[in-house]
């Protein structure tokens, strides 16, 4: 348990080749560690919208929605990880949809372990300080970044060239996913809407 | 029955007392606000209501036509430009007709106005027309003889063949003259006292944006020369301060500095400090109907700092305060008392606002509410020091409109004076600024480690000192059980 939880995906983040490639070969990767480190990241992004000093939140209270949060943090990661899943097949990737869910996850664990803490210390800077609340805010987006890629090189076996393209692609995939998914919403909802109409156009007729 | 009759009246007389009786604050045919710093227009109570209009044919004079601008003094002197009727219409103020100046003795010839546009009266209450078609300002004494004009500005910096034609006028002590004129793109053309051409005060920058120079580089010289000149803007109006400055406005679609405040060297030293830019309105529709930025086509300089700015794009009023805070907006278009048609100037009698409206033919006179009174002295009170008179100022407005965050702000700033700093942080934040909270924060972060030092390393060195004991205390037991196990073999 503490060596899945916690030992593992310390010496992940740290040592991002070996750990990698000790998930993908050595089988130590879980997919629900993954999956917590995705739920710690909802909270993270909950805990720093609502209780980020004043100094440097600048979210509206207003329009504050943890729903929202969550679901704008889980649908784009398995967006990613779907898309990333359908470039790679065809690119003669290696990883299988488990690896990508695993590998993407891992990553974002930096984003938790930092951002958490600078949330509770941003409550009692000024705002000469708030530099390195927003320095170690881009340091945790690297370091997330810089493991996606490792991750991704990893599992499916790449040279670093074609891991950037890959991303690439899967970014422009997601677009198409985006596209698709909403011109299946709104056709759904014409053909909903058209059956809903004869149906109350034949029980007003009699 | 008896009982029934009467319970009949009462039924008809409360009835009645509803409909008779109007509420007791009468609407405003216009909605106020202020843009919060979210940069969402916040409503307000209304800070000016409508008060009574005056027309040509109330003050027996016959109706204005299409009346240009207007001026009052101190002592509330009305002197209305009635630029259809080529006359300067002049009252006192009780509303009073004092004179109608029409025409003047020119070196013995009869002389009058053509289509004037602007118009000033000095503090020695000299009256001066800017006489846009006879390309002149004529300046009169206050009862109405001619002193002198200002025609044919000669200078080498004018180019030859220069028609001058003014739109607007204003004197400072010194009495040089500042004339915002029509085709002249180099700023506000300043003469001095003895009519001469001093040259040009507050030239706009022009800033082609990149997507412009991007297309321009692109374009071939043919298409260039159709292309629209990178010309500045030309100023809409001028104003001028107690202490000298003059406040200009200018009608720029792109620029976020249509307000300006010229020092007497021609810089622009306006403050903006607000949340938003000082232009008029910050949010508006960038296409269709009653789109596009605010044109602001007059202003006012009223005490303690504020000013005024009108925008006859949407016909709204917006007042600021000497930092560049936005204090409220209220106005619109209409046919009421109290909206406007076509608004050009903006003045101020007393504590009161009148705004000469072209299209209607009439001024309408705006006197403060209660809300509006607050705002206005506290900010007075705040802009000559007195900050505690301020306070119990800002209060009050808070208990009318809990939204203002200028009134926070102000409490904020003299809390932090008397040293409150924890109560200080409470109101910078309700104000939502950062900048005076981070001020605050930093001399109460200041004062609490200051006061909790001592226990603080209390107990910081207990515990070290706890560790070591533990440290120590396993060192010797671990030794102690060592030796005895030692002791078996």
């Amino acid at each position: 348990m503490k060596q899945d939880f916690i030992k593992f995906p310390l010496h992940l983040i740290l040592h991002p080749f070996d750990g990698f490639w000790d998930m993908k070969f050595e089988s130590k990767g879980k997919v629900r560690v993954s999956l917590a480190i995705l739920l710690m990241l909802v909270l993270t992004v909950i805990l720093q919208k609502q209780f980020a000093g004043f100094l440097v939140n600048f979210v509206d209270p207003r329009g504050l929605n943890s729903l929202d949060d969550l679901q704008f943090t889980v649908l784009p990661f398995f967006l990613f990880c779907v898309a990333n899943w359908s470039i790679t097949t065809l690119m003669e990737g290696e990883g299988k949809f488990k690896e990508i869910v695993m590998a993407t996850g891992y990553a974002l664990l930096p984003i938790v372990l930092i951002n958490l803490p600078i949330t509770f210390i941003s409550r009692f800077i000024t705002q000469e300080e708030t530099a390195f609340y927003w320095l170690l805010n881009s340091v945790a987006s690297i370091w997330f970044i810089l493991l996606l890629f490792i991750g991704i090189m990893t599992v499916h076996q790449y040279t670093p060239a074609k891991a950037v393209l890959t991303l690439a692609l899967t970014v422009v995939a997601m677009g198409f996913v985006v596209f698709l998914g909403t011109l299946a919403f709104s056709l759904g909802l014409q053909i909903y809407w058209f059956i809903y109409d004869v149906y109350r156009e034949i029980i007003f007729r009699t | 029955m008896q009982r029934k009759r009467v319970l009949l009246l009462a039924a008809i007389l409360t009835l009645a007392t509803t409909i008779v009786v109007p509420s007791a604050s009468a609407a405003a045919p216009y909605e106020a606000y202020n843009y919060d710093f979210y940069g969402d227009p916040a409503p307000l109570p209304a800070p000016y209501l409508p008060d009574y209009s005056i027309s040509g044919s109330s003050l027996g004079v016959g109706d204005f036509n299409q009346p240009n601008d207007m001026y009052v003094t101190q002592d509330g002197i009305i002197y209305i430009l009635d630029s259809g009727n080529a006359r300067v219409v002049v009252l006192d103020s009780n509303l009073k007709v004092l004179q109608v100046i029409t025409s003047f003795d020119n070196n013995g010839k009869e002389d009058g106005f053509a289509a004037p546009e602007g118009l000033f009266v000095s503090e020695k209450k000299e009256i001066y027309v800017a006489d846009t078609d006879h390309n002149r300002v004529v300046v009169l004494s206050n009862d109405g003889k001619l002193i002198k004009m200002i025609e044919n500005p000669k200078s080498d910096i004018l180019p030859s063949g220069f028609k001058f034609f003014p739109l607007k006028v204003t004197v400072d002590k010194a009495d040089r003259i500042f004339v915002v004129a029509r085709g002249v793109f180099e700023g506000i053309m300043q003469f001095d006292d003895k009519s001469m051409f001093m040259g040009y005060v507050g030239t706009i920058n022009v800033s082609p944006s990149i997507w412009d120079r991007i297309w321009r580089s692109l374009s071939t010289n043919a298409q260039k020369r159709q292309m629209e000149l990178f010309i500045p803007t030309e100023f809409a109006s001028v104003d001028i301060d107690s202490k000298g400055f003059v406040y200009a406005t200018a009608v720029d679609m792109t620029s976020d500095k249509t307000i300006k405040r010229l020092n007497p060297s021609g810089q622009d030293v306006l403050k903006r400090f607000g949340y938003w830019p000082v232009k008029g309105e910050i949010r508006f529709r960038r296409f269709g109907n009653n789109s596009g930025p605010s044109k602001l086509t007059d202003i006012k300089v009223l005490d303690g700092g504020m000013y005024v700015a009108l925008d006859s794009n949407r016909a709204r009023l917006f007042t600021y305060n000497d930092e560049g805070d936005l204090l409220y907006v209220f106005g619109g278009r209409g046919n009421q008392l109290g909206v406007f048609n076509t608004p050009v100037a903006v003045e101020r009698i007393g504590d009161k606002l009148a705004v000469l409206d072209r299209g209607k033919n009439n001024i309408a006179v705006f006197r403060p509410t209660e809300f509006g009174n607050l705002v206005r002295k506290a900010t007075i009170q705040h802009y000559n020091g007195n900050d505690t008179e301020a306070v119990k100022l800002w209060e009050q407005v808070l208990r009318l409109n809990t939204n203002y965050e200028i009134a926070y702000l102000g409490i904020g700033k003299s809390l932090l004076m008397e040293k409150k700093n924890k109560e200080a942080m409470e109101y910078f934040k309700l104000g939502m600024s950062r900048k005076d909270f981070s001020v605050a924060y930093k001399r109460y972060r200041r004062e609490v480690m200051k006061e909790h030092f001592g226990s603080f390393m209390t107990v910081l060195l207990s515990l070290v000192t706890a560790f070591i004991a533990y440290r120590i205390a396993r060192q010797v037991i671990r030794r102690r059980t060592g030796k005895r196990e030692a002791g078996f073999y």
